[in-house]
């Protein structure tokens, strides 16, 4: 099942990139991460609207500079990177 | 007024009566003992220190002293005490003045919030400080008194003050802790330096203390800027070899070894993001001290790199 996604509604990120990687900071908790591009960059999607996994892989194919068959991959990928960024408490999935 | 203009006999009898007001970087200890090895210590030690004035404002009040028990006849120990409080278990009395660096350092580490508190060595040469954060054995001490031998200047061996409001890197040089085979490097690496006496069987094995350049201590007024985080490992019969370390990683690691990061909450997050963004950062192995040196000497200023 392709579950919709949103970052956590009273969530207040602080965010640093050096190179390729970021620092979040969550206000919330009062925890630090260490993100890749890819997890920082769904994070910051979903900050922005709720989303699942492919069409957030279709979102990211472009700016990964990934050909479109390996979308399926990609989303596998960030159906991972969800769950991880879900045991972190930065997003939850949305019950309908 | 320092320490060294007060004879031995003034020293000793102001420390158990009235204690003695002794300026630290920027923090006033009002110290009352009547221990003789602390004496000693802070005689041997401190001479170079500023003496406050009594009517000031005092940071932390100290005592150490011996408890009134039955074991003071037979196996006698000696009681830190901060503001009233005894943070800590009793130690033998052997080891005294090692309880006093230790308490004193838990004093600022435990109170200066006004600052983030980084367990870190941290030297300076040209305005630049060279952040040295690491766990007990990675031989940051011992680098830490080497480099302050050979030119650099002691900021702290182990408290990094940075200023929350500015990111400056605020000087405490205290003596410098060297334990076990480091203390012997280091008498044969700096013959001229001065050393406490060794102290065996404490927590941390046997300890001593080395006197600080008295330059580092008359310039404990002058702020420095984050230069370089070097996270140091000594290494049996390795080269000396640095090499950069990810900046997002480096964050990560800086932030674990602070003592108050959480407790400073988005004030931690962007002073260590701030000094992150300032300095460059490197992990260093080493084994050798000269060549240790040689590679600090040759340290690029950060914002030319």
């Amino acid at each position: 099942m392709n579950m919709r996604w949103r970052a956590l509604p009273e969530l207040n990120l602080h965010a640093r990139a050096w190179d390729d990687e970021f620092v979040v900071y969550n206000s919330l908790s009062g925890d630090t991460h260490l993100l890749g591009s890819a997890a920082a960059q769904i994070l910051l999607m979903l900050q922005q609207a709720p989303s699942d996994a492919i069409a957030l892989a279709e979102s990211l194919a472009p700016r990964l500079q990934l050909e479109s068959e390996l979308d399926e991959e990609l989303a596998e990928q960030i159906t991972h990177l969800l769950s991880d960024l879900h045991t972190l408490a930065l997003i939850e999935p949305i019950r309908l | 007024m320092n320490v060294s203009d007060l004879t031995s006999g003034e020293l000793r009898r102001q420390l158990k009566k009235t204690g003695i007001f002794l300026q630290t970087g920027s923090f006033v200890t009002h110290l009352h003992t009547s221990i003789p090895s602390v004496a000693d210590g802070i005689e041997l030690l401190y001479q170079d220190y500023p003496l406050a004035d009594s009517h000031g404002f005092v940071d932390f009040h100290v005592r150490l002293t011996t408890p009134l028990n039955i074991r003071r006849w037979f196996k006698p120990q000696v009681f830190f005490q901060s503001d009233g409080n005894s943070p800590f278990t009793p130690l033998p009395l052997d080891q005294a003045f090692p309880m006093f660096e230790w308490g004193l350092n838990w004093c600022v580490s435990s109170h200066a919030n006004s600052y983030l508190i980084i367990h870190a060595a941290v030297i300076e040469k040209n305005g630049y400080a060279a952040i040295m954060p690491a766990p007990p054995g990675s031989g940051k001490s011992t680098l830490c008194a080497a480099l302050i031998n050979r030119g650099w200047r002691l900021l702290s061996d182990e408290l990094t003050l940075v200023r929350v409001i500015d990111g400056k890197i605020v000087p405490l040089p205290r003596p410098v802790s060297l334990k076990n085979q480091s203390i012997d490097i280091i008498r044969q690496y700096a013959p001229g330096a001065v050393f406490s006496r060794k102290v065996s069987d404490t927590v941390k094995g046997t300890v001593a203390h080395m006197k600080p350049p008295s330059g580092s201590v008359a310039q404990a007024s002058e702020i420095a800027q984050p230069g370089w985080i070097i996270f140091p490992k000594y290494q049996a019969g390795a080269n000396a070899h640095l090499e950069r370390q990810p900046k997002a990683r480096a964050f990560m690691r800086l932030a674990d070894n602070c003592f108050n990061y959480s407790l400073l909450g988005l004030k931690g997050f962007e002073t260590v993001a701030n000094m992150i963004d300032q300095a460059m950062s490197y992990d260093f192995t080493y084994s050798i001290l000269d060549e240790a040196v040689e590679i600090f000497d040759a340290l690029a200023p950060p914002l030319s790199t």
